[in-house]
């Protein structure tokens, strides 16, 4: 019985899980850059799938490839021509922290990310 | 420096090399007409299970072929038959470690400090080059194969003629490297500002609108660029509008910053930005980057910019053995006269 009720609570609290549907926005500095690029996400969470799209701001939005929401874990990517953009994040408190790894057709690079929900 | 100098004349002729390394993919026979960028895009996505399209990068020579960005990697494609050559996906390669090395010495952040610094060494070290050149003027190599004379001769004959673009190449590479401080006083000095290209957001298409094709959009933006050559088309599902690069052939510095942004339904330009319509702050950073590169002149600076980069190990290396042969003779002068004979 213990275990039945254990097993309900966390299927509940797995139900309860924030939903990460909505506006996010942080940035990102390549490592050895000189700069910070901005982000904007405009996430759609439809059970373990995310949708949506993603760029450095609202006027430039490209979708969201492969998103997957395992647990507290998020991975997802977007191409922006060139470059694709390969997330792997994790939602601790009201923020999305991870990494970055940025891969062209001669490079790879990484960084660390972190997006808070935007108003 | 050495790696600077090694880097820098890899990369003068990047585009050359990363041909050469994938001729497979990058050289064409042309034969009757182009086909359409939509043709080529359909060909490219038919062959790698219906990828979306991301960006197009036209061809500039009917004997290259085309690129279609896709999100798994780079389809080339020969414009003439349709034919798909093959695809490059993302990852690093050598050209772009060498890249890599150049900027940030592949090391990201200290690296980066390390190269940005050696642009200011190495400008030092042209300037005492020079002032320790000056009082002997010494130009022609005269020492025999082997001798300390001869990486003398070297050193001095290699370093008065290459001295002036090694100095413009570290000039300049320290204002790219130092951009963000530079930067705000250039400007300040031309007082001008950035140009800033804002675009609105696209409203959404009204039911049932279509699209335009990317070679309606590119007849749009070569109407409002008229002589210009477009080399990148990127797609309206990436990014939102149809936004396309083209190459001023006429314009030495900046000349592929010509960009057009097209709403994908309407065609009407969301923003509109011409090379020739630079700041006076934007074209001098523009003009030293072309320099720093070689591509102000063309193909006859970029020679001077590879030959320059290539005497930069000539110079470490002719040093390196004159202080080798130089610690060898005081070696041989500081011992007794009975070794210096061999009598032990």
């Amino acid at each position: 019985m213990k275990k039945a009720i254990a097993v309900v609570l966390l299927l509940a609290m797995h139900a309860m899980a924030v939903d990460l549907s909505g506006k996010w926005s942080g940035s990102f500095k390549a490592d050895g850059a000189d700069h910070d690029v901005p982000q904007l996400f405009i996430f759609k969470q439809v059970g373990n799938k995310l949708t949506g799209s993603g760029g450095p701001d609202q006027s430039e939005q490209y979708p969201i490839e492969d998103g997957q929401i395992d647990g507290d874990r998020v991975k997802f990517a977007i191409t922006t021509g060139e470059w694709r953009f390969t997330y792997s994040l994790r939602a601790i408190d009201a923020n999305l922290t991870g990494d970055l790894e940025l891969k062209s057709v001669d490079n790879r690079r990484t960084a660390k990310v972190n997006l808070r929900r935007a108003q | 420096m050495v790696i600077l100098g090694v880097t820098g004349s890899i990369m003068e002729f990047e585009p050359e090399l990363d041909r050469l390394l994938h001729p497979e993919l990058s050289y064409i026979t042309p034969e009757g007409r182009a086909l359409s960028l939509s043709e080529i895009g359909d060909a490219a996505s038919r062959r790698f299970s219906g990828e979306p399209v991301v960006a197009y990068l036209p061809s500039l020579s009917p004997n290259l072929s085309s690129q279609v960005v896709l999100p798994s990697g780079i389809a080339f494609v020969n414009q003439h038959t349709g034919e798909v050559l093959g695809m490059r996906t993302r990852g690093p390669t050598f050209l772009g470690y060498m890249r890599e090395l150049h900027v940030r010495l592949a090391g990201g952040s200290f690296g980066r400090k390390i190269m940005k610094l050696s642009g200011i060494a190495m400008f030092l070290s042209v300037a005492s080059g020079l002032y320790l050149w000056w009082p002997i003027k010494q130009v022609r190599v005269r020492g025999k194969w082997g001798t300390r004379r001869l990486w003398f001769d070297l050193h001095n004959a290699v370093g008065i003629v290459s001295v002036l673009p090694l100095a413009i190449l570290a000039a300049t590479g320290t204002v790219i490297g130092f951009e963000d401080q530079l930067g705000p006083l250039i400007y300040k000095l031309t007082r001008s500002s950035p140009i800033h290209v804002t675009r609105s957001v696209p409203p959404e298409p009204a039911p049932g609108a279509i699209a335009m094709t990317p070679d309606e959009a590119v007849a749009i933006a070569r109407a409002h660029m008229p002589g210009a050559i477009p080399y990148r088309v990127q797609m309206p599902k990436y990014g939102g509008l149809y936004v396309i690069a083209l190459l001023n052939p006429t314009e030495r510095i900046a000349g592929d910053e010509n960009v057009v942004a097209l709403d994908p339904y309407d065609g009407h330009v969301v923003s509109l930005s011409r090379s020739s319509e630079l700041s006076r702050g934007d074209r001098i950073l523009a003009a030293n980057e072309a320099i720093h590169t070689g591509s102000i002149l063309g193909m006859p600076s970029r020679i001077v910019v590879w030959l320059a980069s290539t005497m930069v190990v000539v110079q470490a290396w002719s040093g390196l053995f004159m202080w080798r042969s130089g610690n060898r003779a005081k070696l041989a002068a500081s011992r007794p006269v009975e070794t210096r004979r061999g009598v032990s």
